[in-house]
């Protein structure tokens, strides 16, 4: 079994755990992190968004690869990036880990795909979910902050959207 | 509860909507009638935010009134900012919150046998823990489904009045599911949320013989449940005799269903092929390139052209549904009886051979 990335033991452990009433908290956490994630699983299949879209990486529920499309009107149309999103075990009251996996060009990401957007960090609420995050990176990429730029020189180049444009194009690497 | 329409003093003026201004006082109900809620609507209110859950222990926020399970809050007050998760309305300590009681026996008043349901739950959640794939998730999603249904007191019933044309004329703008999960009451910072539900979708209607019980600014979906069937004149059985318990939200058009549904196949197949280390023997009918490729990709080919759904008639006769029509839309129309919804699908069928993958491919 290649795909078993999940220590036998600790599964043994946690269904024993799971029946004597899951008084322990560690492994009940993330009995309910995996239940929320399941929930919002199904929510995103069902909800038809356009433009993203997200499903658990390989065999782990706690990984999850999503996809935005840059939305019409932006210097994005016709761009769709890749994005990795990671659940800590204090998910949903911590924010998950987002980063890009396409290279992106954009005055709020790093080289190494790092977004600064708050409700990442302070502002981010229990309420928000993969949806929303996706939603907000999509709504981002049109409509960057310019205040606080990760990479200065897509800040500087962001007014001339002529320019933008095509340098962003002709840089786009899937 | 419900007080005079012209209660307003000239020094505070309330915003009243149309059907707080139009609205009758409701008697109270002291003698054994029976009322019918949407069971659509009831989960969504029954559901805490934060785990997505039923509501355990409900907790209410003082000052504005959104309920949570007490741990869900206490743990989000702890390790977050100190403030409503819903709307960001300071929350000092504890204190900002009471206990709801009431609506912790009106949960148990609907779901009788919680107990049981969390039960298996957890017993779900144990063996996705074992098995630990996606086919298994996604199962387990329907499982839930599934359970969640049976364990609901059954005396929940769905109106029946809302049948009638004038129920339509609020769904029709409705087709774009965008807006309509329920955490779009989330501070968001997302222009492309609008909330648009004010007073269009069915919980607007004065015409229904249940208020709701409290109003959603926000307009959570409602949801339809409904079973889905290979069609029996079209699929093998043995190719997919598989019966398929679906919960969503109700504006959720038959395009949705039948994308979903194809990503359910895909990844169904793409289990049966891990499992049986690539035997060659499995009959796929139509669409049958979906479950190949390695990780991710093969499954950004799903298209909801790949299979038909259709609906049986009172003539016994199966007809095609458009996928432009929302759920809701066909339950009124073609399914005014009190159980789920029952549905067909077959393979689209000049979609059998294989397809070409449309123009843009991920990479
Ligand atoms: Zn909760
Ligand atoms: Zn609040």
């Amino acid at each position: 079994m290649a795909s078993q990335n999940m220590d036998p033991a600790a599964a043994a452990a946690s269904s024993t755990a799971a029946l004597k009433g899951s008084e322990s908290g560690g492994t009940s956490a993330r009995g309910s992190v995996s239940k929320r994630l399941q929930q919002e699983l199904m929510t995103l299949m069902m909800s038809g968004n356009k433009g993203i879209s997200a499903f658990p990486e390989s065999d782990n529920l706690f990984k999850w690869v999503g996809t935005i499309d840059g939305a019409q009107g932006t210097v994005y149309e016709g761009l769709r990036y890749r994005l990795s999103l990671e659940f800590p075990a204090g998910y949903p009251y911590q924010a998950p880990h987002v980063k890009f996996v396409t290279p992106c060009f954009h005055p709020n990401v790093d080289e190494h795909g790092f977004i600064c957007l708050d409700i990442l960090k302070d502002k981010w609420s229990a309420l928000y979910d993969v949806r929303s995050i996706l939603l907000s990176i999509q709504s981002l990429l049109g409509e960057p902050n310019n205040e606080s730029p990760l990479n200065m020189v897509a800040a500087e180049l962001w007014d001339d959207q002529k320019a933008f444009k095509a340098h962003l194009h002709s840089t786009f690497k899937k | 509860m419900a007080a005079p329409v012209n209660i307003q003093t000239p020094s505070k003026t309330w915003e009243l909507s149309l059907y707080e201004l139009h609205r009758s006082p409701q008697e109270a109900i002291m003698d054994g009638t029976e009322v019918a809620v949407s069971p659509r609507s009831l989960h969504s209110e029954l559901m805490c935010p934060i785990c997505l859950d039923m509501l355990k222990n409900t907790m209410t926020t003082k000052e504005c009134l959104h309920r949570f399970c007490s741990d869900c809050i206490v743990t989000a007050l702890r390790s977050g900012n100190k403030e409503c998760p819903t709307c960001r309305k300071k929350l000092v300590s504890r204190r900002s919150l009471r206990r709801d009681s009431n609506f912790d026996a009106l949960i148990s008043k609907i779901y009788p046998s919680r107990d049981e349901y969390e039960a298996h739950q957890r017993q779900v959640l144990e063996r996705l823990n074992r098995l630990h794939n996606k086919e298994a998730l996604s199962s387990s999603i329907e499982e839930g489904l599934r359970q969640q249904a049976r364990y609901r007191n059954h005396r929940v019933k769905k109106p029946t009045q809302e049948s009638d044309n004038t129920t339509f004329s609020g769904g029709e703008d409705n087709g774009d599911a965008r807006s309509h999960l329920s955490h779009d009451s989330a501070p968001s910072h997302t222009p492309h949320t609008p909330p648009r539900d004010d007073g269009s979708g069915p919980e607007g209607d004065s015409g229904s013989p249940t208020p709701p019980l409290r109003h959603h600014k926000e307009g959570p979906a409602s949801e339809i449940e409904l079973v889905f069937r290979p069609h029996p004149q079209l699929v093998h059985t043995q190719d997919y005799n598989q019966t398929r318990y679906v919960k969503t939200t109700a504006n959720a058009t038959v395009d949705h269903l039948s994308k979903y549904l194809a990503l359910r196949i895909a990844l169904e197949d793409r289990g049966r092929e891990q499992e049986g280390g690539g035997g060659e023997e499995k009959g796929t009918t139509g669409g049958g390139d979906i479950g190949e490729g390695g990780e991710g990709s093969s499954l950004s080919n799903i298209s909801e052209k790949q299979y038909t759904i259709y609906i049986m008639t009172r003539g016994g006769q199966f007809s095609t549904l458009n996928g432009s029509l929302t759920l809701e839309l066909v339950n009124e129309k073609y399914w005014k009886v009190r159980k789920p919804l029952e549905l067909y699908y077959a393979p689209t069928k000049d979609q059998q051979q294989p397809q070409p993958p449309a123009a843009q491919r991920e990479g």
